[in-house]
Formats: C-alpha cells, structure tokens, sequence
C-alpha cells in the first residue's frame, strides 16, 4: 500500500492551502479531489467558450501589501506567496437596502459607513461608534460558547433596524445558523467586510488556483482528482488508510479532512443520522448568472459592486417557507471593481436564500420549470432594484441547492456548513482533523487560513512524524 | 557549523519567511519577534524550517530559547556542531 506522511480529504482551498503548508516542509503530501477540477466550493466553469467563477463575488480581508498582521498578507506569508506579486482591485462601494427607501452604502473605508450610520440614524451615531470600537477590541478567537449577536447589538445600538442592517450582508456573507450569528463570527465578519472590505484578484478564480496548484505541486505536493474517499480504515482510535470509492486504500500516518464534518462522520461509519442532522447545516442558496451587453449598464443602476437588499419585514435569516425567497438577496456586479476593465458583455450575479428540500423532491421534469420560474420571480424583484435588464439578457444560468450538494457534497447544499462549529478541528481519531467550512471560518481567505492553522495546531508540532 | 554560520543561517531563514524582512538593524540580543514584527505562526515557520535544512526536532517547551539572535545561536550550536 502507497504511504504518506498526510493525506488531506479535498482539494479546495483549505484543502489546498493545508497542502501547501505541509509540501513546504518536506512531509510527503496527497491531497484526494472527488471531482475533476479543483477549488471546491471556488471554482469555475465554461459555457459557450467564457469562464464562469463559482461562488466568488469579492473575497473579504482586503489589506494593503505593507500591513503584515492583516489576515490576508500573514496567509501569503505562511504559504510562502509572494502578496506584492499578487495584484488586487478594491470594490467600488457596496450598498445594503431594506424598507422604507433605508440604504447605507460601505466602501474599503470604514468612515464611509461611520458617516452613512450618522445620516441615517443620527440618534445611533455615537452608539455605532462605540460598536466599532468593541469589534476592534473582541479577540473572535478564544474559544466561548455561542453568545447571541442580536442581542449583544441591540443591547449596544438601541437600534433594530441598524442591527438588521448591519447583520444582513455578514450572515449572507458566512453565516451557516439560522436567525441570528454568534458574536465571534459577527466580530470576524465585520471586521473582513465593513474594516478590511471586498476585492478580487486581478485574474480569475481559475488563475488563482492555478497559482496555489503549481506552488503545491512545486513544492513536491501530489494530487489526485476524481478520488472520491468512500471510508477509512480505523485501529485503535487511529485511522489507519482511507478506501476510495474504486477500492483502493492509501495509509498515512495523519488524515486532514476537509469534507465537511457530516462527511467526515460518514467516513469514519459513525452516521447515525440525528447525528448527521446536528452538524447539517440549514442555510442554503440559489444563484442566477447573466450575461448583459455592457451599453445597458447606463440605464441601470449599476455603481455597486454588491448591493444586499432586503424588503421583508420583519427580518430573519432563515431557510424559507417557499424553494427561494426573492424578497431578500444579494446583486453583485462582478465587473465593479477598481481599474477593471469591462468588456461587451458584464454580468450581474443574484444570489436568494432557498429551501434544500424544496428542489430536492422535484423530478428532473419538474426541475427546469422551477428554475426558469424562480427567475422570473427575482428578475420582477431585481427589476424594481437596478432597473429592467431581463429583455437584454444574453446569456444566463443558474445553480441550485442541488447542485451545489452534487459538485461541493455540501450536505443539504448548505455552502456555510454546520451550524455547530468544529473549532479545535478535533475529531474522535487522534490522528484526523477537519478544516474548511465546518472548522470556522468562512470565505476565500477565512477557509484557506483554516487550512493553515489547523496544519500549524496539529499537524507541524508533533514529535509523531 | 559554527556560531558566525548559524548566525547566518537564521538571517537567511527570516528573510526566506518574509520577504519584506528588514534585518539591517537587527539588535543580536533583543527578541526578534518585536524587531521584525513577526507573529507566532511565522516563528514557528523558523522551527519547521530547521527541522526540514537538519533534521532537528525543536520541542515547543524550547521555543522561548530561540528568542534572540544570540539566544538561538547559542540554543543551537552544540545541536548543530556536526551539520
């Protein structure tokens, strides 16, 4: 049987990060990637000869190459990646919406949404203020037990609305409980989007893994693509090998998984299923994808990079009733971002909470149709936002709950994971991990860190290799 | 190796970590890490990084040796005498 130092379960960008981090080193590495592509839940695609990136619409952490605390340049320190060699465009501005005409707009300076609170909630101004500083002072990262952001922020602001207004694009960016958010990952998300702020790599999602693949690999890291683990082989509280689904089994002396912990449960044959329900997350999403000719942007409203509306009241986070609720969502202009230069055609990206169960049932006949009708309900809604682009449409697309569970294996589609963290990475074998999603952190840049510091925990600072 | 090798073996490794590593001025008995501004997860690249050039297992009770330029070189040299 073939033998590594690590084997590590999934090659996105945890999964690839962890790699990279062990391949520096010298271990022996194997990352296993059930499909053909890497990335995971970032990656990309081709239809009629044009790139298409999943799941990214900005990363979060922006920082300046010169800041070396900020969490985006020590993740290029410790993957020995050169930041200066890594070009970045901030976004234009973002702006959240909800009822009664209320917006806020945010930039990568944080002034910008201290003075928009101040117009808007004058009474709140100072309170908001002191918000801030709290944030900038909470250290997210010593473990607690869940303390409910809601409250915390209605204690400090006196103020629903700004609290939902503020708690809107943190929990659509990386919240995975319904409702409301615990303090910590309001802390870390408000300090990513509304203090760091949103950009996107110069190149695409694809020349961004390709970057991380070809340092893996540089660095003497292997990788497998459509290996799909099936189980592990367990002795004594240790996993010995993992079986992937063709049979085959491979042996190390440590596993990294980063399937999510309802996989990882499955593997280790421990999936009764109240278990499994427990670590399934319940927060999923719908996404639609157009193409629009890039002359029509002037007759719309398309200054944002991201806009995240809201028009039901009251608020809540939450799994809907329906298969989507297109009465909140998220509008990302993917083009909108500083020095970028747009072409003939631009996209507009609109992304809806949906219920998992709703498409699950659905024939393949019944499918379609639902898509196609869902569309037309968020191009209605949408419509009233930016203005009418759905006579322009060039080209569109779309994903599902469904289809995120079959290219992810996200359980339920839940791209946020379990609600209940594994925050030590632990599992019941002394010798496998997990990070990724259901560790804790969230994003391009929160996931790749996860994979970091997991690696650096357990991985590097044991007398066992 | 010898204390002026280790010396420069760690000045290189710094630089190895980061590549904006200013190490013009660096004072050989103050502790690196407020000198450099580095972080306990760049430290520990230091550590790894040794383990990897010479096989050398640092346990993490000896992490507080490696504080300073001087204290490293002198942590090291007997570990390192035939390297």
């Amino acid at each position: 049987m073939v033998s590594y130092d690590h084997i590590i379960i999934g090659g996105g960008l945890s999964g690839l990060a962890a790699g990279i981090r062990l391949a520096r080193f010298g271990f022996k590495v194997l990352i296993l990637e059930q499909h053909s592509r890497p990335g995971g839940l970032n990656s990309y695609y081709y239809r009629q000869g044009r790139l298409f990136e999943t799941g990214l619409h900005a990363m979060t952490n922006f920082a300046d190459p010169g800041k070396k605390d900020a969490p985006l340049n020590r993740l290029f320190r410790q993957l020995k990646l050169s930041r200066k060699a890594f070009a970045t465009l901030q976004q234009q501005q973002s702006t959240i919406l909800f009822p009664g005409d209320r917006s806020l707009r945010f930039t990568n300076d944080p002034q910008v949404l201290i003075d928009e609170v101040a117009r808007l909630f004058p009474e709140s101004a100072e309170r908001f203020r002191k918000l801030v500083d709290l944030v900038v002072g909470h250290d997210p990262f010593q473990p607690r037990p869940f303390a409910s952001a809601r409250k915390i922020l209605t204690k400090e602001l006196a103020n629903e609305t700004l609290a939902d207004m503020l708690l809107w694009p943190l929990m659509m960016y990386g919240n995975s409980c319904e409702h409301d958010m615990d303090f910590d990952q309001f802390v870390i998300m408000f300090q990513s989007i509304f203090l760091e702020g949103f950009f996107r790599p110069e190149g695409t999602i694809k020349d961004f893994i390709d970057l991380l693949l070809n340092h893996y690999r540089d660095l003497g890291g292997e990788i497998r693509y459509l290996a799909p683990v099936k189980s592990v082989t367990q002795d004594a509280g240790r996993v010995r090998s993992v079986v992937l689904a063709s049979g085959e089994e491979l042996a190390a002396k440590f596993f990294l998984s980063t399937a999510g912990y309802p996989a990882t449960l499955v593997f280790l044959g421990q999936d009764d299923p109240s278990r499994l329900d427990q670590y399934s997350g319940k927060m999923s999403f719908v996404e639609l994808i157009y193409l629009i000719p890039s002359e029509i942007r002037s007759k719309l409203r398309a200054e944002d990079t991201i806009i995240f509306y809201n028009f039901d009241s009251p608020f809540d986070y939450c799994c809907p009733d329906e298969a989507v609720n297109v009465n909140c969502g998220v509008i990302c202009f993917p083009e909108n971002f500083q020095d970028l230069t747009i072409g003939n055609e631009c996209q507009v990206r609109v992304t809806h909470p949906a219920n998992y169960h709703h498409w699950k049932k659905l024939s393949q006949d019944e499918y379609y149709p639902m898509k196609s009708l869902w569309a037309k309900r968020s191009e209605a809604v949408v419509g009233k936002i930016i203005g009418n682009y759905s006579q322009n449409i060039v080209y569109q697309d779309s994903f599902t709950p469904i289809t995120i569970e079959r290219y992810t294996g996200k359980v339920n589609g839940a791209i946020y994971g379990s609600p209940e963290k594994i925050r030590d990475g632990r599992t019941s074998m002394s010798n496998l991990f997990v990070a990724g999603t259901d560790q804790g952190y969230l994003g391009i840049v929160g996931a790749m860190l996860s994979g970091v510091t997991m690696v650096n925990q357990h991985l590097l600072q044991t007398s066992e290799h | 190796m010898n204390k002026e090798e280790i010396r420069d073996v760690i000045l290189e490794i710094i630089q190895d970590i980061d590549e904006d590593a200013d190490i013009s001025d660096l004072q050989s008995d103050l502790p690196l890490r407020d000198q450099l501004d580095l972080d306990s997860m760049d430290f520990l690249d230091i550590v790894m990084e040794l383990r990897k050039r010479y096989k050398l297992q640092i346990p993490e009770a000896d992490y507080p040796e490696l504080a300073s330029l001087d204290s490293c070189v002198a942590y090291l040299e007997p570990r390192l005498k035939d390297s």
